[in-house]
């Protein structure tokens, strides 16, 4: 009662000017970012930040969020209708939804995804709310041990789902885990990796990590391939949305709901993005959906699946930030720097003043604003949004460089920092070049300082016992997931390395999809 | 109604910016954004101080003093970054006392010829508290706790004041331990959720906690005992002859260097700050000192005194031969 109570005045509160304007406006802004090859939703976010400098907590918030949840659902449109995903997790819509598409279905696979984006959204932000408060009091009971546990499962999931090359996952997880520690260590005040540098002595906020390696990074890859738009829009395609019929969704009531648990559960444990969540919805259906045989060749499964799991991801990451200030994903570390900028801290405190209280549950409701809004935009404006892509690349490419350097400077003041996102994206482009992949280097910068914290926090008030990991029941189950989640990619490129190893006999059908 | 009052302040900051070329050439400072350092997490002392002060100095000043919490090493983290940084001015930090009384360790990292203090702007007492159901009901049931079995300390960090009580007790034979938390809203969570058995705070911090009947306080470094709220009849080692008060005082610093007219500048502003009601208000909420206020010249021999009594409760707890 007390829950519904307080939503119901958040409800109230999204309903007032200043909160509906930039609801409306983050959402807008994620459609379009989400839209365009060149700019991700974490970019859409960490551009949007400097601009919530001044606003009240509220609506800054809001804001990102908005940004957030609109960004998982607007690259269907060029997914589906050119072929153009706007976004890596918009990668599983190609194949059935492009499929579908083309066998002159377009506008019923639109109405596929915004059902689907409506359903996995309203689903896990329910679970959210109902979990918040509980979530919460079980975050009080969360010790340093246990907060570590909880982080390292966060870093190992990351790695584990990071698909292509263990290695690589594990080589970018642990650049990301040095470029942490450079500064002044958080317990004993050492200095580490500075060389006397005063910009180095400073550390490497993550903000800038993600600037660059996201932003510049995508930029500098572009300029490699002489900036092509891979499809120009024709401007005759008729940009419909058919809703399917009751009788076809209860036909696919099974995915609806896998993919919606599914989505909400990857999103709670932190390290597993929308992009993640997003493949591994589809890999599932492939494995578990009764028509797997057929998957990849226009079936609705195939479009609901992946769009159902991004989508559901983002309240489901909003759990932990919010309980336990853990930021799982790249968005939500930067709406975690939203909050410290407004003083702040997310926690299970959060969940026990009054007044922050009105703030979180301000929030929690409009992420249920969002997401209908997003899907009516979506219905109405989509004509509008997708024009975007008429937008030259060369431009967007430089208002996107505009955008990174204004906030890298904007964030501290500091012009060195401007240098600092230059390194990264150079570093960024290395990356996609090489094949390392880029989100678990994010993610060890993000979280390599809270696990560093929380780890020597264990071993002062442990007296440098390591096996209190292991004995206590929260922080060992979390222990043993997260060997489980390294462990199995580990015993699966062992095999498949064995297998390798013999005469390529049992290997007859390949795997055709690229996940 | 505050995105009015902030597009006003925009607004003016956009005029201010229009006008700072002829205010350059009058002054010349400030003509961008200060940063306010804050070394520690939001939500705990230090950045109320801030928060407070940068909004009463925003108009006085005519730019916006945005706060930055910078956590870590006892506030060394956010030192280093005020130091690093140039000496124009355009960094300030609030300095705690946890920091300061690192100046006096025996191989200081830093040293006060590296800062200019511009004032005192807080001074408050702090105490041990407990979770309200902690099964110790007073002071004296928790030093016999302690005698027995080990409790641990949730402390700002290593070398800070609240270490070197800790250190004082573990020197008179009772089995307390520190553990640092940087993050003010971690140290509180490790209090409610059972993961440290006291807090070393100050006695406004965690007035919400308190009176919430979350927490309480069980005795105040003090030289006598603090009649106001819920410190009535809390006993304070003064009256029992410890002598081991070390007064939280917060200071706004500026590095070393910066030159005389813009100290000046900015110590008037904080003086001016220090005379608003909001700002007595705000020291009220705090228990603090009504008198906290300390204009530079008097803060550096206060803050001198400080760091020898500080010295003199380390040396002390070494004396005893028990600190290891």
């Amino acid at each position: 009662m007390g829950t519904l109570h307080y939503l119901w005045i958040g409800l109230s509160h999204i309903f007032t000017p200043q909160d509906l304007i930039v609801l409306v406006a983050g959402l807008l802004v994620g459609m379009a970012v989400s839209v365009m090859p060149g700019l991700g939703l974490v970019m859409g976010v960490v551009l949007a930040l400097p601009f919530t400098y001044r606003m009240p907590i509220e609506p800054s918030i809001i804001l990102l969020t908005a940004i957030y949840v609109s960004g998982t659902y607007a690259g269907c449109f060029t997914a589906i209708l050119y072929r153009i995903p706007g976004e890596p997790m918009d990668v599983p819509l190609l194949w059935d939804g492009y499929s579908m598409a083309q066998k002159g279905q377009p506008a019923k696979a639109l109405g596929w995804a915004l059902v689907a984006a409506l359903t996995g959204g309203l689903f896990s932000s329910a679970v959210m709310v109902a979990l918040a408060v509980p979530m919460s009091r079980v975050a009080l009971s969360f010790g340093p041990p246990d907060y570590f546990a909880a982080v390292f499962f966060g870093l190992t999931t990351v790695v584990a789902l990071a698909g292509t090359s263990l290695v690589n996952a594990f080589i970018s997880l642990f650049v990301g885990l040095l470029v942490a520690t450079v500064g002044v260590d958080p317990i004993y005040g050492a200095y580490r990796f500075t060389f006397d540098s005063p910009i180095l002595e400073n550390g490497v906020p993550y903000v800038m990590v993600l600037v660059g390696m996201y932003g510049l990074g995508e930029v500098f890859n572009r300029l490699s391939q002489g900036l092509k738009l891979h499809g120009e829009p024709r401007s005759d395609t008729r940009v419909k949305t058919d809703f399917p019929s009751w009788r076809e969704l209860w036909l696919i009531r099974k995915t609806l709901a896998r993919s919606s648990v599914l989505g909400t559960l990857l999103g709670i444990v932190p390290g597993a993005g929308a992009t993640v969540t997003s493949f591994v919805s589809y890999g599932i259906e492939k494995q578990y959906g009764e028509r797997r045989q057929l998957l990849g060749t226009g079936l609705p499964e195939g479009i609901v699946a992946p769009q159902v799991g991004s989508t559901a991801s983002v309240a489901g990451h909003m759990i932990p930030l919010l309980t336990l200030g853990i930021p799982g994903s790249g968005a939500t570390a930067v709406i975690l720097a939203a909050f410290l900028l407004h003083g702040v801290q997310p926690g299970p405190m959060l969940f026990t003043d009054p007044g922050s209280k009105a703030v979180v549950y301000t929030i929690l409701a409009s992420l249920f604003v969002g997401v209908i809004g997003m899907c009516v935009m979506g219905f109405f404006w989509i004509r509008v949004i997708v024009k975007v892509l008429r937008i030259p690349q060369g431009v967007l490419s430089a208002i996107v460089v505009l955008f990174c350097i204004v906030g890298a400077y904007a964030n501290r003041n500091s012009v060195s920092d401007v240098w600092v996102i230059v390194v990264f994206g150079v570093l960024g482009y290395a990356f996609d070049k090489l094949r390392f992949p880029i989100s678990p280097m994010v993610l060890g910068a993000i979280l390599g300082p809270l696990a560093e914290n929380s780890y020597m926090q264990t071993m002062i008030s442990y007296h440098n016992d390591w096996t209190v990991f292991f004995r206590e029941g929260l922080s060992g189950t979390l222990m043993v997931l997260s060997l489980l989640a390294m462990g199995y990619p580990l015993a699966r490129h062992y095999l498949e390395k064995r297998r390798r190893a013999r005469p390529p006999a049992p290997r007859a059908a390949a795997r055709t999809d690229p996940a | 109604m505050s995105a009015v009052k902030s597009r006003t302040r925009l607004i003016a900051g956009l005029f201010a910016l229009a006008l700072a070329p002829a205010i350059a050439a009058a002054q010349g400072y400030p003509s961008r954004p200060i940063n306010f350092i804050v070394p520690w997490g939001p939500g705990g002392g230090a950045d109320l101080l801030a928060r407070t002060a940068s909004k009463l100095m925003e108009p006085m000043l005519g730019v916006s003093l945005p706060v930055i919490n910078v956590p870590g090493a006892t506030g060394q983290v956010g030192l280093t970054k005020l130091i690093s940084g140039p000496n124009d001015g355009y960094n300030i930090e609030v300095m705690t006392g946890d920091t300061y009384s690192l100046f006096g360790a025996p191989h200081p990292r830093f040293k006060l010829s590296q800062i200019t203090p511009l004032a005192i702007m807080i001074r408050q007492p702090s105490a041990f508290y407990v979770k309200e159901d902690a099964p110790w009901k007073n002071w004296k049931e928790l030093l016999a706790a302690a005698k027995t079995k080990t409790l641990k300390v949730a402390t700002t960090g290593f070398g800070s004041p609240d270490d070197i009580t800790v250190t004082y007790f573990r020197g008179l034979g009772y089995h307390f331990e520190t553990v640092p938390y940087a993050k003010p809203g971690e140290r509180y969570t490790s209090i409610l959720g059972g993961h440290a058995d006291v807090l070393y705070e100050q006695t406004g911090d965690v007035r919400s906690y308190v009176d919430n009947k979350q927490m309480r306080p069980v005795v105040i470094f003090y030289p006598h005992e603090l009649n106001v709220g819920p410190f009535k009849g809390v006993p304070a080692t003064g009256d029992m002859g410890i002598h081991i008060s070390l007064p939280q005082l917060r200071t706004v610093i500026v590095k070393a260097g910066t030159s005389p007219a813009i100290v000046k500048k900015l110590s008037e502003a904080l003086a001016k700050v220090a005379q608003t009601p909001e700002y007595k208000e705000y020291l009220a909420s705090q228990y603090a000192d009504p008198d906290s206020y300390m204009p530079a010249a008097e803060a550096h021999k206060w803050m001198a005194d400080w760091l020898v009594k500080a010295h003199k409760i380390q040396a002390e707890s070494a004396h005893k031969g028990l600190n290891k």
